[in-house]
């Protein structure tokens, strides 16, 4: 075992700390290596395909998370109790809390991630951030918190314009200022700490250069635990609804093969000054004239990691199970090469037509788009039940194509073919944006969803076949219903008589 | 036999004959099956492929055709007449129940009685998946009933708030 906490051995049988579509498929990656799992569930979550298709499974608590897949304790009793040698986290719940990597260690169980300590500390934004800039990555350019308001003015000035003023113990927008001149800085820095004071009781403020039309651009990274780190290539992820992504693509239109090598460069840096092992993702925000700066690192296997699967030939989550058995990884960075164009949709739960409110119930037709290029993520099936426990997700739509533009006409294709009853869904949103110009053309920020995108001009094609569809269905239930009360013909059963009404009309 | 078909206000007169159907002038040739799987029928309209789920609800009857979703209210001639002598259209009238389509908390509730909202208003803020969602109105009217107050749990389906006719009060 390392200092740091990291324990790498090979195992057999390994604990999947998660539910739903990635449950699937880190299963699947287990299946591929002869690796035996176990599979843990809530009360939701009995009939979960997770559950059906691991080699065991084993009850972990009541429906809510926190009496469930948060239960730490529970978690490693189960694979203690299982035989199970490692425990793979999946993303959200449990994958990014330092404190579990650590607790299955000290019951000398193989985490499959990153060291406790590398996860501690890209955690912590601050801690993150000097230590990024140790290692020579650029961050958004900005001051330290706690500074005299005479300071802050003439930082503010080296800084340039535009800016933001921030509260420290910020979130939500709260305690924050734009400015775009000098003239209106006392005033914001005045305004943001009155706001801040009433918001969290705390008026510290700091200063940040304003990023104008910045986009989320990604490389994702494969460490062993050897001392090897390699990038994988960028993910372009821009297309965001409140901080959640909902289209994702590899590579991106903005990044030519110099600026992916210069960004991956610099997350390998990022990743070695933490001793980073297995995958991850540094995030960066790219400015419109293409200067980049670290946001965070994600110290797990990202939800979007399909499209770079599909455009590098890297299974991403074999590649954990082998870091983590100790392997040295069989690639170098030259034969990382990144061949056509894939795109991601997350299919959600939510309505389109009404500000995406979350859409709960039983999904009765779940049929998916298959053929050429198509790769579906999923773990519904006809009676799952969307529930308001976990997240909306119901499905990651992923097509893949020699060019971005065969890329889209895929998609459009599969978004055509999808099949999702008993819930609403956004797939409306998916087709709307892969007909739009402004995604064609690949001009896009991280405020374009909820600012430049509406669903307004969307065009329903069908509403005339709908409403006779609909009518048609009507007439059916009422001949049927005419014809179950006439005597005499009680015994036909009505499966006789649809059959006979079909031969009457042809 | 003729039905009136409604999709967002637009109204479809829809005759069905032994193998055509009219609606308004147009007459096209039909085929249409139910599949053995459940909720889906193939359409063939002057030969034309369509495919599509349908679900049939209290209030309407829910088509879902390449990816979108429409809720469409089918009335007879008999149920039309019906509905008529009680005063309703089908496109609007009566009272608008805005019901939680979610277990949750009511964090606000923007409208008030007697306030008159238009379409796309606030009408109740509620918080469920760990995520703020705002209930509007799906068309304008007058606020007669608000249910809840902020910090009320509610259940999926629970009577959150009532509009009704603005002319009627």
């Amino acid at each position: 075992m390392r200092e740091d906490g990291l324990l790498t051995r090979k195992f057999d049988k390994l604990l999947i700390a998660n539910r739903g579509e990635i449950a699937l498929r880190i299963l699947r990656a287990c299946k591929a290596l002869g690796i035996q799992t176990v599979a843990i569930y809530s009360d939701a979550d009995r009939d979960a395909l997770h559950v059906r298709f691991a080699n065991e499974a084993y009850y972990v608590g009541p429906s809510p998370s926190r009496e469930s897949y948060l239960r730490i304790d529970k978690i490693i009793e189960i694979a203690k109790k299982s035989g199970a040698e490692a425990i793979h986290p999946g993303y959200g719940f449990l994958a990014e809390r330092a404190e579990f990597a650590q607790a299955c260690v000290d019951n000398d169980i193989v985490f499959v991630g990153p060291p406790a300590h590398a996860i501690a500390v890209m955690g912590d934004k601050l801690r993150a951030r000097e230590t990024v800039i140790a290692a020579g990555v650029p961050v958004v350019p900005g001051t330290e918190p706690g500074l005299t308001d005479k300071e802050l003015l003439t930082e503010a000035h080296k800084i340039g314009f535009p800016l933001l003023v921030k509260a420290s113990a910020g979130g939500g927008g709260k305690g924050m200022r734009p400015v775009f001149e000098a003239s209106e800085l006392e005033n914001a820095i005045a305004g943001a700490k009155r706001e801040a004071a009433s918001a969290f009781g705390d008026d510290t403020v700091y200063i940040e250069k304003l990023i104008t039309e910045g986009r989320h651009i990604e490389i994702q990274l494969l460490a062993d635990a050897h001392g090897t780190v390699l990038h994988l290539g960028e993910r372009e992820c821009s297309l965001q609804r409140r901080h959640q992504k909902v289209i994702e693509e590899c590579p991106s239109h903005v990044v030519d093969e110099e600026l992916r090598q210069r960004m991956g460069a610099v997350a390998v840096a990022a990743a070695k000054a933490v001793d980073y092992v297995n995958a991850g993702t540094i995030e960066f925000l790219m400015d419109k004239d293409k200067n980049f700066y670290f946001l965070e690192m994600n110290t797990r296997l990202q939800v979007e990691h399909p499209v770079t699967e599909l455009v590098t030939g890297v299974d991403i989550v074999q590649e954990q199970l082998r870091v983590a058995r100790g392997r040295k990884l069989r690639l170098t960075q030259e034969d990382v090469t990144m061949t056509g164009w894939a795109i991601e949709c997350r299919i959600n739960a939510e309505d389109p037509y009404n500000n995406y409110l979350p859409s709960t119930g039983t999904i009765t037709t779940s049929r998916v788009p298959t053929g050429p290029g198509v790769r579906v993520d999923s773990g519904v099936f006809p009676g799952y039940t969307v529930s308001p426990y976990y997240d909306s997700m119901i499905s990651k739509l992923i097509c893949y194509g020699e060019t971005r533009g065969e890329a889209i006409l895929r998609m459009r294709r599969a978004l055509d073919e999808y099949r999702i009853m008993g819930v609403k869904t956004n797939i409306p949103f998916h087709q709307h944006m892969m007909e739009s110009h402004r995604f064609h053309t690949a001009q896009f920020d991280t405020n374009f969803v909820e600012e430049k995108f509406s669903m307004d001009q969307k065009e329903a094609d069908h509403q005339l076949e709908a409403a006779i569809v609909a009518a048609l269905v009507a007439h059916r239930q009422s001949q049927k219903a005419s014809q179950i009360v006439a005597p005499g013909e009680r015994d036909t059963s009505n499966w006789k008589w649809y059959s006979r009404w079909e031969r009457l009309r042809r | 036999m003729r039905y009136f078909a409604t999709i967002e206000g637009e109204e479809y007169i829809i005759d069905i004959g032994k193998e055509t159907i009219s609606v308004g002038d147009e007459t096209y040739h039909v085929d249409f099956m139910d599949l053995a799987e459940r909720g889906m029928f193939s359409l063939l309209i002057n030969n034309r492929s369509i495919e599509a789920v349908v679900e049939e609800e209290d209030e309407a009857t829910s088509v879902l055709i390449k990816g979108e979703l429409y809720s469409v209210k089918v009335q007879d001639e008999r149920t039309r007449r019906l509905a008529e002598a009680r005063g309703e259209t089908a496109d609007s009238g009566g009272e608008l129940v805005i019901k939680s389509p979610m277990p949750g908390i009511v964090i606000a509730t923007p409208a008030e009685v007697g306030q008159v909202v238009e379409k796309g208003d606030q009408i109740i803020i509620l918080e469920s998946m760990k995520m703020e969602n705002e209930l509007r109105a799906p068309r304008g009217g007058i606020v007669t009933r608000v249910a809840v107050t902020p910090g009320t749990s509610v259940e999926k389906d629970q009577v959150l708030a009532i509009i009704g006719d603005e002319e009627e009060s």
